[in-house]
């Protein structure tokens, strides 16, 4: 009994996250552009999505922008991290309160202060502004997960290369680096996450001519949505889902490589 | 043997803390040292301003007649064994042995003969391949002793290397310790909190304190002839006791007269106020009324080998700490009596740092 109160429950909750999805997919491949009505499977949605130049920019937009703001902020991140790491204890926490201000400010207070910077400046809107807004929101992530990484005992770990006969260099390329490499990737990864997601301070930095994925859609919807984006969206919801069975199936491996040499 | 590593009058101070004051220490080639001393005492930036990775404020190191001061670690032809091991958590244990010697670009085929040397040595033999997080703390202890001596330094610096283990794997690594040293030929500085450690292993022991070095000498000469009252109660129980001298070689200690070895010759004249040493193992329990003193057991306890307790002399004034292999009862009254050469006399402290010392204890 409490076991089938428990699976429905599981079920329910399952089908409040999956269904829109589910929705979102089957309509992707309905025929007609009814929101509602079946007529019938078809690809042509996919067809008008991939000969749409405006939609096939966007999404160059979104990843490319998404990749180099993430790289920038995560190598500048990175070596704000080893900086701050020099400092007294005191200076540090109050850069470090600095840093934690941009990710508690409100997007549309971010969005609008670049954008009146950008004018200030009278830098012109459009794919640059656009990248370098995402690289200043990403790097204090990048911070956040890299500078935990960095402590007491990559201290230790240093020294002990250094009392080995390495450089300076070699010890950091070869002991430090490796043990901040965690930290390194969950910034990239969650820097790239978050441009990709972003739409409120892309709206505010972009100019005019110049879609993301997320402004893209946000102009579909006022004229009417067509289903080319269920479409997008499906691919990008399908993508992101191979990537996570990979990452997991991959790590699965890896523990069971290590539970078996032990 | 010859002088391997001296320290001139080393100062060090962190922000306004003073943590050195002035350190003056020789070892010579061959031998184990052990810096011995309570947390703080500055016995670990001893140890690092020798491996490199602190500069001293003040004074000078020398390593085999060469100033060394201003060299910095990764050039210094010695090697350190880190209180926490230090391995590199993302390399093999072999990976781990070989990094010395990849920094130094020896042959692949000299790497592989010597990591499978070093794991004989420390009896880890057939680990190469297994990742750091799978070995155990005493055996990560060894590894860590191995990517050590792979590269063959004059002297191994050694941080409180058996301070994470349990208590009998510690004695265990203790004899393991010595015979490495004896294998490898090398000075050992060895560094500790724990007094036992560092009279079973050392030729030679350095009592620190507050940044002072408070006795140096061999693990006998240490406990039996401590200084200071200091060195007295950190290297095994003692008995420490105000005293005054009465006459040439007499000592009055709560009121009773005891002949002891020391006087003018040594520094003690007759009514110099002292501070007495007296091992509680050296205390023979005699039948009440025919030895010096006399008092009563008021606690006892099994430690083992034999028995301690507590015995309070007949004004009440003073406990007496005795270990006896005999069994007494509490409540038991008892008499009392001590050899002369095992009462130590030492001088009260006088400048303004013996008595801060003092404080400290």
């Amino acid at each position: 009994m409490k076991k089938t109160i428990g699976r429905i429950y599981i079920l329910i909750i399952m089908l409040f996250l999956y269904l829109p999805i589910l929705t979102l997919i089957v309509l992707s491949f309905n025929d007609a552009k009814s929101m509602s009505v079946w007529t019938g499977f078809s690809l042509h949605w996919y067809e008008e999505l991939f000969q749409s130049r405006l939609m096939m920019g966007a999404i160059v937009n979104t990843f490319s922008i998404a990749i180099l703001a993430a790289l920038i902020a995560t190598v500048v991140g990175t070596l704000a991290v080893l900086g701050m790491a020099a400092m007294k204890p005191r200076q540090e926490n109050v850069l470090m309160a600095f840093n934690n201000i941009p990710m508690l400010n409100a997007d549309i207070v971010t969005g609008i202060a670049l954008m009146l910077f950008f004018l200030m400046v009278s830098w012109p809107r459009g794919y640059m502004s656009i990248l370098f807004a995402h690289t200043t929101f990403c790097i204090p992530y990048v911070i956040l997960s890299v500078r935990p990484r960095l402590n007491k005992n990559t201290d230790r770990l240093f020294e002990a290369a250094l009392d080995l006969g390495a450089s300076e260099k070699y010890a950091f390329r070869k002991i430090v680096l490796p043990e901040l490499k965690p930290g390194i990737m969950s910034g990239f990864l969650l820097s790239f996450t978050m441009s990709v997601d972003d739409f409120i301070i892309t709206y505010f930095t972009r100019g005019a001519g110049i879609n993301t994925i997320s402004t893209l859609i946000y102009s579909e919807v006022k004229i009417g949505i067509r289903p080319s984006l269920f479409a997008l969206s499906t691919i990008i919801f399908v993508t992101a889902l191979v990537v996570l069975i990979i990452v997991n199936v991959r790590q699965n491996r890896l523990d069971k490589e290590m539970a078996r040499s032990a | 043997m010859s002088e391997l590593i001296r320290l001139e009058h080393i100062v060090k101070s962190f922000d306004d803390t003073m943590v050195l004051n002035g350190i003056d220490l020789s070892i010579a080639e061959n031998e184990f040292v052990t810096l011995l001393g309570p947390s703080g005492c500055g016995k670990t930036t001893t140890l690092r301003i020798i491996g490199g990775f602190e500069k001293p404020d003040e004074g000078r190191v020398w390593f085999d007649g060469k100033d060394i001061t201003d060299l910095p670690a990764n050039q210094r032809h010695l090697n350190t064994v880190f209180q926490n091991y230090a391995l590199f958590p993302h390399m093999t244990v072999g990976e781990n042995i070989a990094f010395g010697m990849r920094v130094k670009h020896k042959s692949e085929q000299y790497i592989k003969d010597k990591i499978k040397y070093a794991l004989k040595l420390v009896n880890l033999d057939g680990f190469q391949n297994r990742r750091i997080d799978q070995m155990s703390g005493g055996q990560q202890q060894r590894i860590a002793m191995a990517r050590a001596i792979v590269n063959e330094p004059r002297v191994l610096l050694l941080d409180e290397p058996l301070g994470a283990l349990d208590l009998k794997l510690r004695q265990e690594m203790q004899y393991e310790l010595v015979r490495l040293k004896k294998e490898l030929g090398i000075t050992f500085l060895y560094i500790t909190h724990d007094q036992e450690e560092a009279l079973t292993m050392s030729d030679k022991v350095v009592v620190m304190n507050n940044g002072y070095i408070q006795q140096q000498g061999t693990p006998e000469e240490i406990y039996d002839e401590p200084v200071n009252a200091f060195v007295a109660d950190f290297i095994g129980d003692s008995n420490i006791l105000d005293g005054q001298m009465t006459a040439e070689k007499v000592v009055r200690i709560d009121g009773v007269d005891y002949p002891c070895i020391d006087g003018t010759e040594q520094g003690f004249p007759p009514r110099l106020m002292v501070d007495v040493v007296i091992r509680p193992e050296d205390i023979d329990i005699v039948p009440y009324g025919q030895g010096q003193w006399n008092g009563t057991i008021i606690s006892k306890l099994f430690i083992g080998v034999h028995y301690e307790m507590l015995v309070q002399s007949e004004d009440g004034k003073i406990e007496w700490l005795l270990q006896n292999y005999d069994q007494h009862d509490v409540g038991e009254k008892i008499g009392m009596k001590v050899d002369p050469e095992n009462i130590q006399i030492m001088h009260k402290p006088k400048s303004e740092a013996e008595s801060a010392i003092e404080l400290d204890i």
